[in-house]
């Protein structure tokens, strides 16, 4: 995934440089005050850290090995901004020094892994174990997600980059400048090897090492002691269910056509919608949609109708990946504002 | 394979910790680049590298390629080495990426294979040169910078053009610790291939390669501490100091046009 | 309890060390417990003890490194507290006359080049340029490591590091130099190496604190022992039976150590 010189043209290289740079800029002034402390060879060594795990090989289930890149622990361990330099500093000797990686596809690489990964690990480990006993079966399928999460969006921020190019940057008689294929062909590619191999192996990695850590040097992972937190019953079968449904949903466009019973007023009145019906139901459908199904169908235009935002993308599968999860995150959020609430009447009602 | 796994890590660690020698030598050999100041090498190779990226001839590139080429031969680096490192690696990994786009570009068809519908098309076949060469280029000429500098001047290089200095302190120390990492996974890899006898299923392994990873992280926790103190005993207090002492020579005087030029001519003759 | 020898009558300076009742502990394991010692300058003391004794602990005391739970740890009668090494002269005072070389050269190495590793302590200190190479290239000289100054620190070998890590304290000059077990893991001609360094570098106004359990080089390194245990007599070094209290001997191998 450390994508190498010669990819990506110029001018998105300037960009995700420009993107990276406040980020940098920021975690540098962030930690600064601990940099005075003991804080600089900690984040030397645990660059130096995420860099040889880069080389661990993991064997997975099915006899293939794969990479963890680290961002999941670092951003567990070191916080979202120090995570960040962290991974930023690994993947600059990895260029600079391994030639792994391009060095003016660092800003994307750091961008993709350092910055996106790093909080994106935060973010869904800080969210999938809050509030939970210190000890529990939870906080490590958080840790797990949160490998697994970040390494994924990393991908496909990676995807997205690679897919854009030949839209953007071919010449005349139409053959792509840099990475020649379409977001149609970059992404599954890319998102498949990093679903499966890749993403098991970082979230193997990532909750080994949370589970490591929390047995010999608890203190690292600001875990509060046992007597002030309310343990609430580990729920983490149901997280590990949402997540693989959340990742699984553009299968769901491989099903084709629409779910039994979810066809749109229109469906009705078009010949080859008309004939997907008959052959679900095993029944001719009515000539036009039922009237009700017509007026009540207008009475709620959705935000991204058809679960493909308007985006210059005309990748279908992006499109319902895209929903599926902004959908997932509402939803999240939702749950965590109602726990939050619950917590506080609870206290409220202890006092 | 039981011990499969072991023994690529292993065998990865054992050739990354080479790689860092050997750029070491190689960057104290006595050939052209490595006679250049580093600031000059630093400007000149990236922009050349950034000429390669905006270039969209062949030609231009494969010139740029050679012009890489010159530069190694002249520096007294191993084209064999640099094959084996840069070469081969970035032609089978771009091989394989770029092979598809042969059959996916859409275009003037080249050449209709006889199975199937696949079609090799002008625009496609074009892509694909134009990534591997572009790539391979490009890879040349970093490996270039890296090989003929030894890394402490890199660094004070980037320095020179106001990096910051915590930034340039960290990599120093980062890559001081990588080193000191490998050598002690290496070691701890080793010593476990030895003590190997039987098969190990496969969730054992994923253990064991945890467990190492584990143990290198609380080694790592372990030594920032006493990094620390060793850095408080010799004065540290948070600001970060290096000497820098950098001065144009000859060599310089006539390398800097001649880069400038050569990125100029890539430029203009690539648009 | 921990033990310590009666001490020479020297002339009535302030000493450079006064630890008085001194206690630390690890995440709550006791490392010293009440340890009080006198050191006076121009001393070279060897400070013995088994593994685990406490000697790592009391040196990173004495080099402002840690602070004790309870008692004091004065250098020269200035009590060294953080918030006295928060004071920038205090602190740059301190640093430039005591330094320390640590058991494993790797944490003290951690400069690109052998030449950066040995200019970094007058790099923080603030020293002129000119200044610097200066002392850097005689300090290389003095210790036969200048065909190494480019070299990078994790290419040298197990002897050549330590001699770096020295150099590295010694740039700065200091009047007193703390080691802590400066001939573990070298070979015979290292450690030989290591000996005739520190014998040449005392000239009568440096105090040497070395800590180790190698018996057979104190004579060299030192004219005192203080033996850290929890026992509770004190007789000088020659008294076998303190050695083996101490556990620095056992009963088969009776080490003959002359001062």
């Amino acid at each position: 995934m450390h994508i190498p010189d010669g990819y990506l043209s110029p001018s998105t290289c300037a960009a995700m440089y420009v993107a990276s740079a406040p980020w940098w800029w920021s975690a540098l002034r962030r930690t600064r005050r601990k940099l005075l402390g003991r804080g600089l060879p900690q984040l030397a060594l645990f660059a130096a850290f995420s860099f040889v795990t880069m080389m661990f090989n993991l064997p997975l289930p099915g006899g293939t090995t794969g990479h963890a890149v680290g961002m999941g622990i670092a951003a567990i361990v070191l916080g979202p901004w120090a995570s960040l330099l962290a991974i930023s500093f690994a993947l600059t000797i990895q260029a600079l020094f391994f030639g792994d990686g391009g060095i003016t596809t660092l800003g994307a690489n750091c961008f993709n892994m350092a910055i996106a990964g790093s909080f994106a690990a935060w973010g869904i480990y800080s969210l999938l174990s809050h509030g939970a006993a210190p000890d529990s079966r939870r906080r490590v399928v958080a840790a797990a997600l949160a490998g697994y999460g970040a390494i994924n969006l990393s991908a496909l921020l990676a995807a997205i980059e690679f897919g854009i190019q030949p839209m953007l940057f071919h010449d005349a008689s139409g053959a792509p400048l840099y990475a020649p294929y379409p977001l149609r062909i970059a992404i599954p590619a890319m998102m498949i090897g990093h679903l499966t191999i890749a993403g098991i192996a970082e979230a193997v990695m990532c909750a080994g090492l949370f589970t490591y850590l929390r047995r010999n040097e608890p203190a690292l992972l600001h875990l509060p002691s046992l007597s002030e937190v309310n343990a609430p019953r580990p729920v983490s079968g149901l997280w590990a269910t949402l997540a693989v449904v959340l990742l699984l949903t553009p299968l769901g466009i491989l099903a084709g056509g629409a779910a039994w019973g979810e066809w749109a007023a229109k469906d009705f009145s078009t010949a080859a919608a008309r004939a997907q019906i008959a052959a679900v139901s095993h029944a001719a459908p009515p000539a036009s949609a039922p009237t009700g199904l017509a007026r009540l169908a207008t009475l709620w235009t959705a935000p991204i109708p058809d679960y493909a935002p308007h985006l210059a993308i005309k990748s279908a599968a992006f499109g319902y990946l895209l929903s599926a999860l902004f959908g997932v995150g509402l939803i999240l959020s939702a749950a965590w504002i109602a726990q939050r609430l619950w917590l506080l009447a609870s206290q409220r009602r202890v006092q | 394979m039981s011990r499969g796994v072991i023994a690529k890590t292993l065998h990865e660690f054992t050739n990354a910790l080479e790689r860092t020698l050997i750029s070491e030598d190689s960057a104290h050999g006595r050939g052209l680049l490595q006679s250049l100041d580093p600031r000059v090498k630093l400007v000149g190779l990236l922009a050349l590298v950034v000429s390669a990226s905006l270039s969209r001839k062949l030609v231009v590139l494969g010139v740029l390629f050679g012009l890489g080429l010159a530069l190694a031969l002249a520096s007294r680096l191993s084209l064999f080495s640099l094959a084996k490192t840069v070469w081969l690696v970035a032609f089978g990994f771009t091989f394989m990426i770029a092979a598809p786009a042969l059959f996916l570009v859409p275009g003037q068809v080249l050449y209709k294979l006889p199975l199937g519908s696949l079609t090799i098309t002008a625009q496609g076949l074009h892509g694909a040169l134009l990534l591997m060469v572009r790539v391979e280029t490009a890879m040349t000429l970093s490996a270039l910078l890296v090989l003929t500098t030894p890394w402490m001047q890199l660094l004070k290089a980037l320095r020179a053009f106001a990096a910051p200095v915590e930034v340039i302190a960290l990599l120093a120390m980062t890559h001081r610790y990588i080193v000191l990492l490998m050598e002690t996974a290496n070691a701890i890899f080793e010593s476990r291939q030895s003590r190997l006898v039987g098969r190990l299923s496969g969730r054992e392994q994923r253990r064991l390669m945890v467990n190492t990873s584990g143990v290198l992280l609380s080694k790592t926790m372990e030594m920032g501490d006493q990094v620390f103190q060793a850095m408080q005993s010799r004065g540290f207090r948070g600001d970060v100091k290096l000497l820098t002492d950098f001065h144009l020579r000859r060599a310089d005087y006539l390398a800097i046009p001649g880069f400038a030029v050569a990125v100029a001519a890539a430029v203009l003759a690539g648009r | 309890m921990t033990v310590i020898l009666p001490t020479y009558e020297l002339d009535s300076a302030s000493p450079e060390f006064a630890i008085d009742n001194a206690h630390f502990a690890y995440e709550g394991v006791a490392a010293l417990q009440g340890l009080s010692l006198e050191v006076r300058a121009g001393e070279r003391i060897a400070l013995l003890g088994a593994n685990g004794s406490g000697k790592s602990t009391l040196l990173r005391l004495m080099d402002g490194l840690l602070f004790p739970s309870e008692g004091t740890v004065r250098f020269r009668g200035a009590a060294l507290t953080e918030d006295a090494l928060e004071n920038d002269a205090f602190s740059h005072n301190f640093r430039r006359r005591v330094g320390l070389v640590f058991q494993n050269p790797d944490v003290q190495l951690f400069n690109p080049t052998v030449f950066d590793e040995v200019a970094f302590g007058p790099l923080q200190l603030g020293w002129k340029r000119e200044e610097i190479l200066e002392r850097v290239h005689a300090t290389l000289a003095w210790i036969g490591a200048e065909h190494l100054k480019d070299r990078a620190p994790y290419r040298l070998s197990g002897g050549e590091k330590k001699r770096v890590a020295i150099a590295s304290v010694i740039v700065l000059d200091p009047d007193v130099l703390l080691l802590d077990e400066p001939t573990a893991a070298l070979d015979p001609r290292s450690q030989n190496q290591v000996v005739e360094l520190l014998e040449s570098w005392n000239n009568g106004r440096k105090t040497i604190i070395s800590a180790t359990h190698q018996l057979d080089i104190l004579g060299d390194i030192a004219e005192r022992a203080v033996v850290i245990e929890r026992a509770t007599s004190a007789e000088m070094l020659e008294d076998s039976d303190l050695l083996e209290a101490a556990n620095l001997i056992q009963p088969r191998r009776r080490a003959r150590v002359s001062l």
